[in-house]
């Protein structure tokens, strides 16, 4: 049609090809170059919006041999257009590099194994990362960090103070702002109780021998029945130390875990929200660092809840989270000391702590890992203590609530609570008292 | 924005290449009857209009299921022409589109075809809908559903194919085919034709009757007193849609029409035709779907 326009109206004719067109839609979705306007008819017709031809197929005859003008190296109206074969660079053009459907790719692995990573909200939060771990739950935190938390009551001098100039200076202080905003004052709050934290290292000289990291990717691998999971992704703030931490519970209540069972959640599936892939590494475990580094052992681990924009946790899933990671760094710990074949029950039980927090409310976790043999649900299970929900204060207010002019809550900080604090302080000090 | 755009790079081209183009302009003019395709990739020719490009519904091109809210153009009662084709369609509140997986039956893709049960997640408002929508998770998968109208968080609600001989009791959110059901349920979500997905019965508040099995067909009633004959291995759910006092809500005032995105009609008096007044008249025959060979051939 563009043709017969061009003959009869040569000089006029404004006729946009099909793959000019292309280049000249700004927009990805090209699948709009089927319109085509005719500027060279009347106006009615100029408006009417037509749909465009397909183009043509090429047909395959097996035995016929497609006879095209290649060799002649120019048109001939009767023969086939050549196809030149695909052209592959030899040398790596990393910016110009086509990914290989996922089947064709050296990796790629019939069984899917499904990811956990840091952005993953799980749907049943907690009661599903105890069934991928193979976990129990004991709400509270073990007796012997509950008494560590009343001993280290007053350790620090001016302990209440100082904590409140802390959360005053994280809420109030940090930005020239009215408000910080909460990515803001969690991580600053954080940082400034592990630097209190930090300053008994006079008295208690195991302090010295740990390093705080951030941003170091953590890879597990286990399988559970006939699934293969592995845990991927950088958490949060890791605390490591040289020596590993104390082992939390007694012989007998480990033995007694193989009389609890897991709990299930029909008709929910365990491996919801999960990534499942085909293509991945299988047995890769790596907490991070090298064979050589001298902080080997993973202490304590700080959540941030803020962070990720796409990623909004809640406090349950958030809390799945905390519990995934430490289990994922205390099993490559395991794996490094044991070896990567499953030991239904290991001498010494590996125990990780973690501490996840929004600025304001706190949960702080003890994870046991008692045995690395995860693929039946019966045997020696996990160990968690777990407490929840713990409000550091209640309020930290920039302007005061005022309600039929009574002052309901002043401005600044009110409702501290001393006892998370010193929760807080015994989580830390847990291994170097 | 984009016209201008094309404008500047048609006309760079053009000026670069102005020998070219006169050649294949002379070519052109001689040969008539042959087709020179323009290998040079030279730009003859330029649009001066881009409003084409945004009047399409880009957005519903989507082919994988997802429950996340997809951002929705609103089109004002425009069609592709951009002309104005339904009246009173326009503004608004911003609406996210959430995609409802209206064929209940559908089995997850590594699952055998076997009924199956699913956990109600979360039951919320639907902006683009009368009816309130169900987040539902079975298995590997999560889906929006509507929901019905007793559902809760923590429902587990089943879905199954099977048409057994005797008739299944029916619970309320669960979606059986009809011939399972027993005789005067009410049910929501009908399908007209297996497997294709619910059509009817889906607004806030409906829901049908199933009056009488025939053979290997089914008749319904519809909300509108229709009765209509189906395949008995149509899908269909148990209950009344949810939202049911949507039909009592008040407006109020027009600007919450507004908000709604109806805008007013014309004020313009017109003449009533034959279509207005009340009409009394008998039901219309029953419509039936399915493709029954004649009994009665002559």
């Amino acid at each position: 049609m563009a043709q017969c326009l061009k003959t009869a109206v040569p000089l006029l004719s404004q006729i946009v090809f099909l793959k000019d067109f292309k280049r000249l839609s700004a927009h990805v979705g090209a699948s709009l170059l089927q319109v085509r306007r005719n500027f060279g008819s009347s106006r009615c017709l100029t408006a009417k919006v037509t749909t465009a031809r397909k183009p043509r197929e090429r047909v395959q005859i097996t035995g016929l041999e497609v006879v095209t003008y290649g060799k002649r190296m120019h048109l001939v109206p009767g023969l086939a257009k050549p196809v030149n074969p695909q052209w592959e660079r030899d040398y790596k053009d990393h910016r110009q590099y086509r990914a290989s459907l996922g089947s064709e790719m050296p990796l790629h692995n019939e069984n899917p194994c499904y990811v956990y990573n840091q952005r993953t909200n799980a749907l049943e939060g907690v009661r599903q990362a105890l069934w991928l771990t193979k976990t129990k739950l004991i709400s509270g935190l073990p007796s012997q960090l509950l008494s560590l938390a009343e001993r280290t009551a007053n350790q620090i001098p001016d302990q209440d103070e100082r904590v409140k100039n802390m959360i005053i200076h994280a809420r109030f202080w940090v930005t020239t702002d009215e408000r910080p905003g909460k990515e803001k004052y969690s991580n600053t709050l954080l940082l400034n109780l592990l630097h209190l934290c930090a300053t008994l290292q006079s008295s208690h000289p195991a302090i010295g021998r740990r390093i705080l990291t951030e941003k170091y990717s953590l890879a597990a691998t286990w399988k559970r029945g006939e699934d293969l999971f592995q845990i991927r992704g950088e958490n949060g703030l890791l605390l490591n130390c040289m020596d590993p931490l104390p082992e939390v519970s007694v012989n007998q209540e480990v033995n007694n875990t193989v009389d609890h069972v897991l709990e299930t959640f029909y008709p929910v599936s365990p491996t919801i929200d999960l990534q499942k892939v085909h293509v991945y590494k299988e047995m890769v475990n790596c907490s991070g660092f090298r064979d050589d580094y001298p902080y080997h052992h993973a202490h304590t681990l700080y959540f941030l809840e803020e962070g990720d924009d796409s990623c909004k946790l809640r406090p349950e899933q958030f809390r799945a989270k905390m519990v995934m990671f430490a289990f994922g760094n205390a099993l490559a710990r395991a794996y490094k000391l044991y070896g990567t074949q499953p030991q239904r029950i290991l001498d010494h039980p590996v125990t990780v702590q973690a501490v996840g927090t929004n600025g304001r409310i706190f949960q702080f976790m003890v994870f046991q890992l008692n045995t690395t043999d995860l693929s039946g649900d019966d045997g020696i299970k996990n160990q968690v203590w777990m407490d929840e929900d713990i409000e550091l204060y209640d309020f930290a207010k920039v302007r005061p609530l005022i309600k039929k002019k009574q002052v309901k809550v002043p401005a600044g900080l009110s409702g501290y609570k001393p006892e998370t604090f010193s929760k807080f302080l015994a989580l830390y000090l847990h291994g170097a008292v | 924005m984009m016209a201008v755009s094309c404008l500047t790079r048609a006309l760079r081209s053009l000026t670069l290449s102005q020998h070219a183009l006169l050649s294949s302009q002379a070519v052109a003019q001689t040969k008539l009857g042959t087709q020179v395709p323009n290998t040079l990739g030279q730009v003859r020719g330029f649009l001066t209009t881009a409003a084409l490009e945004q009047n399409r519904t880009h957005w519903k091109q989507r082919e994988k299921y997802t429950i996340k809210p997809i951002g929705m153009k609103k089109t004002g009662g425009r069609d592709h022409s951009g002309k104005i084709r339904t009246h009173g369609i326009g503004g608004g509140h911003k609406q996210k589109y959430r995609w409802v997986d209206f064929q209940r039956l559908r089995y997850e893709a590594d699952r055998e075809a076997t009924p199956f049960a699913e956990k109600v997640v979360e039951v919320r408002y639907d902006p683009c809908r009368s009816a309130d929508i169900a987040l539902v998770a079975g298995g590997n998968r999560k889906r929006w559903i509507i929901a019905t109208e007793n559902m809760q968080v923590g429902d587990i609600i089943k879905t199954s194919g099977v048409i057994a001989r005797m008739a299944v009791s029916a619970n309320e959110g669960d979606a059986h085919p009809l011939g399972a059901l027993p005789v005067g349920t009410l049910v929501n979500n009908l399908e007209i034709q297996p497997g294709k997905g619910s059509e009817y019965i889906r607004a806030a508040g409906t829901s049908g009757v199933l009056l009488r099995k025939v053979n290997g067909t089914v008749i319904v009633q519809l909300p509108s007193k229709q009765q209509v004959q189906v395949l008995e291995t149509c899908m269909v759910t148990v209950g009344r849609v949810s939202n049911i006092d949507h039909n009592k809500r008040i407006i109020g005032k027009a600007g919450r029409n507004r908000w709604l995105g109806i805008r007013p009609s014309s004020g313009l008096w017109q003449r009533k035709g034959g279509w207005a007044g009340r009409k009394i008249k008998p039901l219309p025959p029953m419509k039936s779907y399915v493709n029954l060979p004649s009994i009665s051939a002559s």
